[in-house]
């Protein structure tokens, strides 16, 4: 076996008995490095065409954002991940008091109907629920990691589902029903990958079903007789009427944002309008065109072509993911990377494709293009973890076998 | 659309299946190839993973062997293997997704981007550019001999944009500036009924120094800019106020039916009555167009390319300025000498003046009136408030071809003349006049105008002193000979006659809201009477009263004028007061042809009967010949009829129609004066007047003209006495 581990994970320079500890150059892993550099570039590109034709956004924040954002990378990736598994109990109480801050008088802002921001002092504003990926993730991957991906009793499946429900719960108190959708998607990620019984899972999955649809009914039962509904609200269902009925969709906003994000994406072409020519967003057509639907400008300024660059470089930052997810010695690195890459799959999935018709319209942003300094460094801080696995955990892993093969 | 759902759906499943074979063969040739040789239970556990995990074929019995084998062997995996072995169908899985996601992503971007990339450019220019129509100052409108009746005046308008609405000390600067309230101001950049796109009117009419104020502080006036546009303005004040109309913004009930050669955009301004909005279509001239890019906010970013806005054509009328003049003032004089009705003669009034020979309006007045000049822009509220009132007398109201009134005697010109056609009446005719009339033995005396009676009367006399007796001996006549009451003649005999005058439809002038008036009938007054059939029957009394234009009698002071044109040339004329249209690049003008209406057939020795006795009616009257006089007229050359009407509950109608000359006749006036008493006494000086100016006029010895005032709207009580009638 141990010959079998070194064949698969071939370690060109034959390690000693002592553990690294200080962080080299060698350890960096160079093809990753070049694809978030050039994902992040890309982003600021596009950004950068975005928010000139718009004063309310600020470029220079965008950039202060990806430099904490690179330091929080840089501080993470040295630091081992492997220290956190055991802190569950903390990952919770992190994330109830991190979702449930803006809730605190004083600190909390309450915008458009949603408690989902804090301001304090004179920092910026920040949005709590975006950071609490970081540790939903870590939450997540930390009660997975305990099953060493087999999990078939039914009493522990319970037991993880309703600890991963936490994080969710609690967002659902602002509401922000797009932020616990990722929640929601992570643990489905940790949950899959995490090796819980596919029975158990289409169970779950059906639960959830039923659960939509009773939501749906109850509303219907209990709306007040004003017709106005109590659980889910108007722009909600706005959003899904828009979603099944795209053809008539001048008759709401949502329906006319849909259209217009349509028509600049469509309008592309093949090779764009060209870089800052796009007119539906610099004419201000386009709504919340730095934020949510930040692809419209990009699709629409640099086309198809430039579509599928982005999506090339997503798809190579899912492939390093993969691997480094592979070569993990430890569950929980193996879990932190997957539930990244989930999350990430799962907001490019509902952004592109509320853009483009394919998913109903919510406020999620796309990784490392959207404009928004919180998710930025939430961003970079994943990439950091995806790092710290790729070098602790491959670490672990040689070391291992080296005491092994002794 | 399903094109692409499909394209969409075959690349989902194609990806997908694609990568899960992808990742199923390279895990079995890994697995086979790293335990090769005997290492059977590890591959066993894996493929039953895949199908379990991957197909989901497991079944119960796969899945607990494999739950054997997983506990068999998680000890050494645990400490030697990577987590990543145990998972494996579950890194496939997520994989697919990862490929299903990108794959159907790519899938619907490349049919919209490049599959139907045209239809979304096409809707990207729509949004991108957009046509701004600049409005085109109307045509000028000149009298007949060029007197300048409405004239462009440039204005300085001050324009915002929608946003700045919001902008709380942009618009409490434009409202400290302009002098406007702040909530007004606010309300007008709000107002979007001039489009979404353009600039909202903060005000119409800024004063120079306002604008230079803004135009040097434009950093303190973000969104405000200043345009030179045109306004209606109207130099002699209401003068030819009811012929000209005003002008307004478009309705929404006209931008709803756009005439199909016209071309109307919210906002425009467009004629409303008058020749304003029947000769719209020459007025209105050629919308500019600015092709623009504007961003959502409706701010111009750029304008690409502008056509100039082409003038409307200009006019010429057939009004004379100074007749025209002349009859207003008359009619004001009359009516409100102080500008308050109630303290002359009568509440209302018009005068229709015009060229038998051709149809031409010289002058068309109607009392009281208004300086169009007010409702340019919209009538204000206060303004249209005032005229709407009862106590107004309606000045909006075109009395002379919207004004019915009975005919009264003036109608026994017609009705003599079917009298005479049907051997009713001739010259040697005569009749007892005793002063009241009960021809038909029904108990109900008929007075004539005279109580003490005109004794033994001809035709000729008849006519000139307007002797009632005579007609409704002749309306009797025509009752008797009525098929109904077993005679040989149509019962609507004489309404045939009258009607061959063009009585009971409009003339076809070219002035909006012409009414028709009546000639009753027997069949009309069953149809009025519907709910009470016992009133709807036709009696005699009916035709005596309509014999001297009473009773349901009504007609316009405009079909008097054309009637009595008849009656002085034998062809009825269609009345116009459009002379010529010169296109502002155009040289040779269009010019109106005259247009007959018809020729009565009518006996030329029965016009000459009548045309004999109208010769003599000026001449009886005092007030008359001496206004004349004053013009220098002989009364007895100039050819007329006057009528009293009674009105129930209200002052008599007082009607003076004459032309001239008796032989060649030119010229015909129609005046008639609501409530004015008298026909001789109160219309006829004001019908001399007019015939006078008109003379005078033409020989070039009136040429003045003036300013006149619109009414005040005020009123007092009218002392109306119905002094015998004097026709």
């Amino acid at each position: 076996m141990n010959e079998l581990t070194n064949i698969r994970v071939p370690d060109p320079a034959p390690v000693q008995g002592k553990p690294r500890r200080v962080f080299k150059l060698s350890s960096i892993n160079w093809p990753f490095l070049i694809v978030t550099v050039l994902l992040v570039a890309y982003g600021l590109l596009v950004v950068y065409s975005a928010v000139s034709a718009n004063e309310d956004y600020s470029f220079t924040r965008q950039l202060a954002g990806v430099a904490v954002g690179a330091i929080a990378m840089a501080l993470i990736w040295m630091f081992d991940y492997r220290r956190l598994s055991e802190y569950t109990t903390l990952f919770i109480v992190l994330n109830v008091v991190l979702i449930l801050s803006p809730h605190v008088p004083g600190i909390g802002v309450n915008t458009m109907g949603a408690t989902s921001w804090v301001k304090i002092g004179p920092l910026p504003q920040i949005q709590p629920g975006e950071f609490a990926k970081i540790t939903v993730i870590l939450l997540d991957a930390s009660i997975m990691a305990r099953y060493q991906g087999r999990l078939d009793d039914v009493r522990e499946y319970c037991k993880a589902v309703c600890l991963m429900l936490i994080p969710f719960v609690c967002i659902m108190t602002q509401p922000d029903l797009g932020t616990g959708l990722v929640y929601l998607f992570i643990a489905a990620i940790a949950l899959v990958v995490g090796g819980a019984r596919l029975k158990h899972l289409l169970i779950t999955l059906g639960i959830c079903v039923a659960l939509v649809t009773l939501v749906f009914l109850l509303d219907e039962a209990i709306k007040g007789s004003s017709g106005e509904y109590k659980l889910l609200k108007q722009y909600q269902r706005d959003r899904l009427l828009v979603f099944m009925n795209q053809d008539s969709a001048d008759l709401t906003d949502e329906g006319y944002n849909l259209k217009q994000a349509k028509v600049a994406i469509g309008s592309g072409g093949l090779f764009g309008q060209g870089y800052m020519q796009g007119s539906q967003h610099s004419l201000g057509i386009l709504p919340e065109a730095p934020t949510d639907f930040i692809f419209c400008v990009m699709a629409e300024e640099l086309g198809f072509f430039g579509v599928m660059v982005l999506l090339g470089l997503y798809i190579a930052l899912f492939v390093l993911g993969f691997r480094i997810a592979s070569a993990s010695s430890d569950m929980f690195g193996l879990l932190i990377v997957m539930c990244i890459v989930g999350m990430w799959l799962f907001q490019i999935l509902e952004n592109i494709g509320m853009t483009c018709g394919l998913m109903p319209i919510t406020g999620i942003p796309l990784p490392f293009m959207s404009y928004g300094s919180s998710f930025m460094v939430v961003n970079f801080a994943l990439l950091g973890f995806m790092g710290s696995v790729w070098s602790h955990g491959k670490d672990n892993s040689n070391r291992v076998t080296y005491a092994a093969s002794n | 659309m399903a094109i692409a759902i499909i394209v969409a759906i075959v690349t989902f499943v194609v990806a997908a299946v694609a990568v899960a074979a992808f990742f199923v063969i390279r895990a079995r040739r890994r697995d086979g190839g790293s335990y090769a040789g005997g290492h059977a239970r590890g591959r066993d556990r894996v493929n039953s993973i895949d199908s379990t995990g991957i197909l989901s074929t497991g079944r119960g019995s796969a899945r607990d062997g494999e739950g054997r084998h997983s506990q068999t062997t998680s000890a050494p995996r645990s400490t030697t293997g990577r987590p990543s072995e145990a998972v494996r169908s579950r890194f496939i899985a997520v994989g697919v997704l990862a490929a299903a996601v990108f794959g159907s992503l790519t899938a619907k971007l490349w049919s919209m981007q490049v599959l139907g990339s045209r239809e979304y450019e096409s809707e990207a220019m729509l949004n991108k550019y957009s046509t701004i129509a600049t409005p085109a100052p109307r045509g000028l409108v000149y009298d007949s001999d060029g007197v300048l009746l409405v004239n462009n005046k440039s204005t300085l308008t001050v324009l915002a944009d929608a946003s700045v609405a919001d902008d709380h000390d942009v618009v409490q600067r434009l409202s400290a500036v302009l002098g406007i309230p702040y909530n007004i101001v606010r309300a007008r950049i709000l107002d979007q009924s001039s489009g979404a796109q353009s600039q909202r009117v903060v005000a119409s009419d800024a004063r120079q120094r306002d604008v230079a104020f803004i135009a040097e502080h434009s950093d303190a006036f973000t969104g405000v800019t200043v345009q030179q546009r045109t306004k209606r303005e109207y130099p002699l004040g209401a003068l030819a106020a009811h012929i000209l109309g005003y002008t307004g913004p478009v309705s929404e009930e006209e931008l709803a039916n756009v005439p199909e050669n016209r071309s109307i955009e919210l906002g425009d301004t467009v004629g409303k009555s008058g020749i304003e909005a029947f000769y719209d279509n020459l007025l209105a001239g050629e919308h500019g167009q600015r092709r623009v890019i504007a961003d959502s906010h409706g701010r111009v970013v750029e304008v690409e390319s502008e056509t100039p806005a082409k003038r409307g054509s200009d006019m010429y009328l057939t009004i004379k300025a100074p007749v025209q003049y002349v009859a207003e003032t008359r009619l004001a004089e009359l009516i409100a000498p102080d500008n308050v009705i109630g303290q002359g003669k009568g509440v209302g009034g018009a005068v229709v003046a015009m060229d038998v020979t051709d149809g031409s309006i010289i002058a068309l007045a109607s009392y009281p009136t208004f300086e169009p000049e007010t409702f340019t822009g919209g009538i204000a509220q206060d303004v249209w408030d005032l005229y709407s009132t009862e106590e107004s007398y309606y000045p909006l109201l075109n009395r002379a071809v919207s004004g019915t009134y009975p005919a009264a005697s003036t109608y026994k010109a017609f009705t003599s003349l079917a009298g005479l056609k049907y051997g009713f009446a001739n010259t040697t005719k005569t009749w007892e006049c005793a002063g009241s009339w009960d021809g038909f033995n029904s108990g109900d005396w008929q007075n004539c105008w005279l109580l003490e009676g005109h004794g033994k009367i001809n035709l000729n006399d008849g006519i000139r002193v307007s002797c009632d007796v005579v007609f409704y001996e002749i309306a009797k006549d025509f009752f008797y000979a009525g098929v109904t009451q077993g005679g040989d003649i149509s019962d609507t005999a004489m309404q045939e006659e009258i009607a061959k005058f063009g009585f009971g439809k409009t003339t076809g002038i070219d002035l909006s809201g012409e009414e028709p008036g009546r000639i009753p009938t027997p069949e009309w007054k069953a149809q009025h009477w519907s709910d009470v059939p016992t009133e709807g029957q036709w009696r005699g009394g009916d035709l005596t009263n309509l014999v001297i234009g009473q009773g349901d009698v009504l007609i316009t002071p405009l079909q008097n004028a054309v009637a009595y044109g008849a009656v002085a040339t034998g062809k009825l004329m269609k009345p116009h007061v459009l002379k010529e249209v010169r296109n502002s690049t155009d040289t040779t003008p269009v010019t109106f042809t005259p247009e007959e209406l018809g020729t009565p057939e009518v006996d030329e020795a029965n016009y000459k009967i009548l045309r004999e006795a109208l010769k003599l009616v000026s001449a009886d009257s005092p007030e008359v010949t001496a206004e004349f006089a004053e013009w220098g007229i002989d009364a007895a050359t100039v050819s007329s009829k006057t009528g009293t009407g009674e009105v129930a509950g209200k002052g008599d109608v007082a009607w003076y129609v004459c032309y001239y000359p008796q032989d060649k006749p030119k010229y015909v006036v129609s005046t008639c004066i609501e409530q004015g008493g008298g026909g001789a006494l109160v219309a006829g000086p004001v019908g001399a007047a007019v015939m006078g100016a008109i003379l005078a006029n033409e020989k070039g010895e009136l040429n003045e003209v003036k300013r006149v005032a619109g009414s005040s709207g005020k009123s007092v009580a009218v002392n109306f006495v119905n002094t015998a009638r004097s026709d």
